[in-house]
């Protein structure tokens, strides 16, 4: 068994990927609520924290396999614009570089999401330690 | 509203807060997974992770994050908040399934903005889980309201 996707050899720095849209439902913020317990929020308001997780299953949705990660490391985020019940967001990123460490590398993702006007609601940059090929586990 | 809920100039500049503790289960992270579409295999493939360095599965970063803000609400008296205008956060160490993650959080900053009904209100946290090690730190920056 190994990790599926790419790794940190194979990553393009500077490639630009886009990711299907996905429309953010009351339902999406009842779950979200629930699970973490934070207030309810004002009628249609959505949580930013939530539009954030979203974003990663979006980079699930592209046709290029995702990165083979080891490890979130961190985020700088940047909150726009309010999402509301309804809207739809996408995700655009771009690898802006990567390290070779001993044990895979560094990768620093920048990504933004956009809703259905074209507005850019959050963006920011993600660090993940991704696995080099030789290094996955059999 | 809840006249609890605090304003800008109500919320000292270095008050600190702790929360209750909150285990993360299974169901969290099978919940996440379903809300998020992050189907990681770090998250929900059990037999590949028994072989990682982790040794079972780990909790997405953003699951936890995502419960510190409801820990967060549980610590600290209500803010007048408008919203979350950015974080910077660091992922320390793995969650694993039945630890017991509680935040440690410090106000840290305070500073005006253009529209003169709000503020910034930069707040230090750490989690940490059921041995005291760090597992996530970071600070966020909340938009407050201003008593008019």
């Amino acid at each position: 068994m190994s990790i599926r996707g790419t790794y940190f050899e194979d990553i393009e720095v500077d490639k630009i990927r886009e990711t299907p849209a996905i429309t953010v439902t009351e339902t999406h913020v009842s779950l979200y609520l629930g699970l973490t317990r934070e207030p309810a929020a004002a009628p249609a308001a959505v949580p930013a924290a939530l539009v954030l997780c979203m974003s990663i299953g979006l980079g699930w949705r592209v046709k290029e396999p995702p990165l083979a990660v080891l490890a979130f490391v961190g985020l700088d985020w940047q909150i726009v614009r309010e999402v509301r019940v309804g809207d739809t967001v996408h995700g655009r990123s771009r690898i802006l570089s990567k390290r070779p460490m001993r044990d895979g590398g560094f990768v620093v993702d920048e990504r933004s999401l956009i809703d259905q006007h074209g507005e850019v609601v959050q963006q920011g940059k993600f660090t993940f330690l991704v696995a080099k090929r030789k290094e996955v586990p059999a | 509203m809840s006249e609890q809920r605090r304003y800008f100039h109500e919320i000292p500049l270095g008050e600190e807060y702790e929360s209750p503790g909150r285990t993360v289960t299974e169901s969290d992270l099978v919940i996440f997974s379903g809300l998020t579409g992050d189907y990681n295999v770090l998250h929900t493939d059990a037999e590949f992770m028994k072989q990682s360095i982790f040794g079972e599965r780990i909790a997405h970063g953003l699951l936890c994050l995502a419960i510190q803000s409801g820990l967060f609400n549980r610590a600290a008296t209500e803010y007048a908040t408008l919203g979350l205008a950015g974080l910077r956060w660091k992922f320390k160490a793995p969650v694993k399934i039945g630890d017991t993650i509680r935040l440690k959080a410090k106000v840290s900053a305070k500073k005006d903005l253009d529209k003169a009904d709000r503020g910034l209100v930069t707040i230090e946290r750490t989690i940490v889980n059921q041995r005291d090690e760090v597992v996530q730190q970071g600070e966020t920056d909340l938009i407050v309201e201003k008593k008019r």
